[in-house]
């Protein structure tokens, strides 16, 4: 895997402009970091059509280009057909599973950005979409155990030099699988070892809206991809925050490696044409 | 319902001790240091998981003052529980366990204060977001009931010495069903409590947290408080583990049975003579 210069060697390099307090916290200057505060929601792009896609500015399924290797087109197709037929394909949340990085920055929900010196935390309440973003100067940890989030470190940037930070830089590693970038299902390497560079800054003729580039590199790749995600901040004052909770009224249900449905009468139902019964072989007696 | 007065009501009656709305520059010195990892303080002797006290041994021996209606639905809990190794819906589906429960901690807790609001963040079962707002708002007159409920809070100098010690929370509007523990024990299916909080460092040890959790419920004969205690992890890298509650509990409810999928695929049983699921949506199977 190439691009591998990581965020956290060179991040105690770049002055983060706190001071060390008591127990090792940062005291916290509010009017260095940009004015992230509120709810924020997705951009939806006009003509574009469906479910969320991984790139905002095309339609989903194919449509995306993903430059997927011949292997992982291969995967791709077998999904989408498999998808047609009813099925979930390679899309794995529907069992509440967490969509991971980087499907969590579609942002199926309203969000919230936490700033402090130490920690940005992207409060998503989807199906377990949050993340942390170390901006503490640390380095890589020698083990990290594999989440669907991955492990993030941040590091802030003033780039037009007026003393306030304006693009926070994002790199993530230490993804958990299985994981795929949008609801149809386009994959990410079963081996896990995806690597997330962000950048994350505010329009500046309009500070209501923000954007998150997002480069992944994936051994499913032949070549990094690009894309930037849009948000708008919602302008209310006291925002609703929802509770999702995706095992309340999840109807999809997986027993060994087949998804099934149940019903609203309380029984279960297949999801495709023909699909077999579960095997009740642990049951003594099977009555249907 | 008693003890409904609002902290929303009351929050700036002393104006002194209260932020204004959140245009206020933040000065974090005004604050308790909560930052880093809390986990639940363990208790000395304490075996099995985490009861709601603390301080008294899980199950019966916490002695919930639980009207007779609600004692008898937590016996029938225990006693389905001995027969069958399941406990309530809790323990058996990915439901957030919400409030007050989820302040037992059961994975690390991340506190981040901020002037307009303070954040607790658990993740286990559900990834909580708990939000108390302190800036100075009064209730809603509408409110999405939530298992994690709506929290109003306040920041008190007692001592007064210019710096704040206390979060007093109050949280309402809750959906259900919510239990204050994995043993079982339940709270009112109206939805009802009201929580209060006291949430503050303690004045000897500043890596340890108390919260002081009293909870007013309809299932409850008079409002029941105890206190969690917490310990800073003094490991500046701790990890954040990552709770995906599919990947931990085996069970799936079908109607009003659940059943278990065992590790090689299968639905199995989860008591004695349980009946396997209607299958009458699938095709009959060829002889």
């Amino acid at each position: 895997m190439q691009y591998r210069s990581s965020i956290g060697t060179i991040a105690l390099a770049a002055s983060l402009g706190v001071t060390v307090t008591f127990g090792g916290a940062l005291a916290f200057d509010e009017s260095r970091y940009p004015d992230w505060k509120g709810a924020w929601r997705r951009v939806a792009v006009p003509g574009v059509v469906g479910q969320p896609s991984y790139d905002p500015t095309k339609s989903g399924g194919r449509a995306q280009e993903a430059p997927l290797t011949p292997e992982y087109q291969a995967i791709f197709e077998a999904n989408l057909k498999d998808q047609a037929q009813g099925g979930q394909g390679t899309d794995p949340t529907y069992t509440c599973l967490s969509p991971g990085m980087p499907r969590v920055m579609t942002t199926f929900a309203p969000f919230e950005i936490v700033v402090t010196p130490q920690m940005t935390n992207f409060l998503i309440q989807h199906i377990h979409d949050s993340r942390r973003i170390f901006t503490d100067g640390r380095d890589w940890p020698k083990k990290i155990v594999p989440t669907f989030v991955g492990y993030s470190i941040g590091q802030w940037i003033d780039t037009d030099g007026d003393g306030r930070y304006d693009v926070l830089e994002i790199e993530t590693r230490g993804l958990k699988g299985p994981r795929s970038y949008d609801p149809a299902g386009l994959p990410l390497h079963s081996d896990n070892q995806s690597i997330f560079r962000e950048r994350v800054y505010s329009d500046k003729a309009d500070p209501d809206v923000l954007y998150d580039e997002i480069t992944t590199i994936d051994n499913a790749l032949t070549r990094p991809w690009t894309v930037t995600k849009k948000y708008s901040r919602v302008r209310i004052k006291q925002p609703e925050w929802g509770e999702e909770v995706c095992a309340e009224g999840n109807g999809d249900v997986e027993i060994g490696k087949e998804g099934y449905f149940l019903s609203g009468d309380g029984h279960l139902m297949p999801t495709k044409k023909d699909q077999a019964r579960p095997d009740l072989r642990y049951f003594k007696q099977i009555q249907n | 319902m008693r003890y409904r007065a609002s902290i929303g009501t009351i929050a700036c009656t002393a104006a002194a001790l209260c932020m204004p709305a959140a245009t206020q520059a933040f000065d974090d010195a005004m604050y308790p240091e909560l930052t880093g990892q809390w986990t639940r303080a363990t208790v000395p002797g304490a075996v099995g998981q985490p009861p709601f006290d603390p301080a008294k041994p899980p199950g019966r021996g916490q002695r919930a003052p639980l009207t007779p209606e609600y004692q008898a639905k937590f016996e029938r809990t225990l006693a389905d529980r001995a027969a069958s190794g399941l406990g309530d819906v809790v323990s058996t589906s990915c439901l957030a366990p919400g409030m007050p429960m989820m302040m037992q901690a059961y994975e690390p807790m991340q506190i981040t204060v901020l002037p307009e609001t303070t954040y607790i963040l658990i993740d286990h079962i559900h990834e909580s977001h708990r939000r108390i707002f302190t800036d100075g708002r009064e209730w809603p007159k509408i409110v999405q009931p939530t298992f994690t409920g709506y929290s109003i809070g306040k920041w008190i100098d007692e001592d007064r010495d210019g710096r704040y010690d206390v979060l007093e929370a109050e949280t309402r509007y809750f959906k259900g069903p919510r239990f204050f523990d994995s043993s079982g024990i339940p709270l009112h299916e109206d939805g009802e409590s009201i929580i209060r909080e006291r949430i503050y460092l303690d004045k000897a040890d500043r890596n340890l947290l108390h919260d002081e959790i009293t909870v007013t419920d309809h299932a409850l004969t008079r409002p029941w408080t105890v206190m969690k205690n917490y310990r800073r992890t003094l490991d500046p890298l701790a990890e954040w583990p990552e709770y995906i509650c599919n990947e931990q509990i085996p069970f799936i409810h079908i109607g009003n049975e659940t059943y278990k999928v065992s590790q090689d695929g299968y639905l199995m049983p989860t008591r004695n003579q349980q009946p396997p699921p209607d299958l009458r949506y699938f095709n009959k199977p060829k002889k």
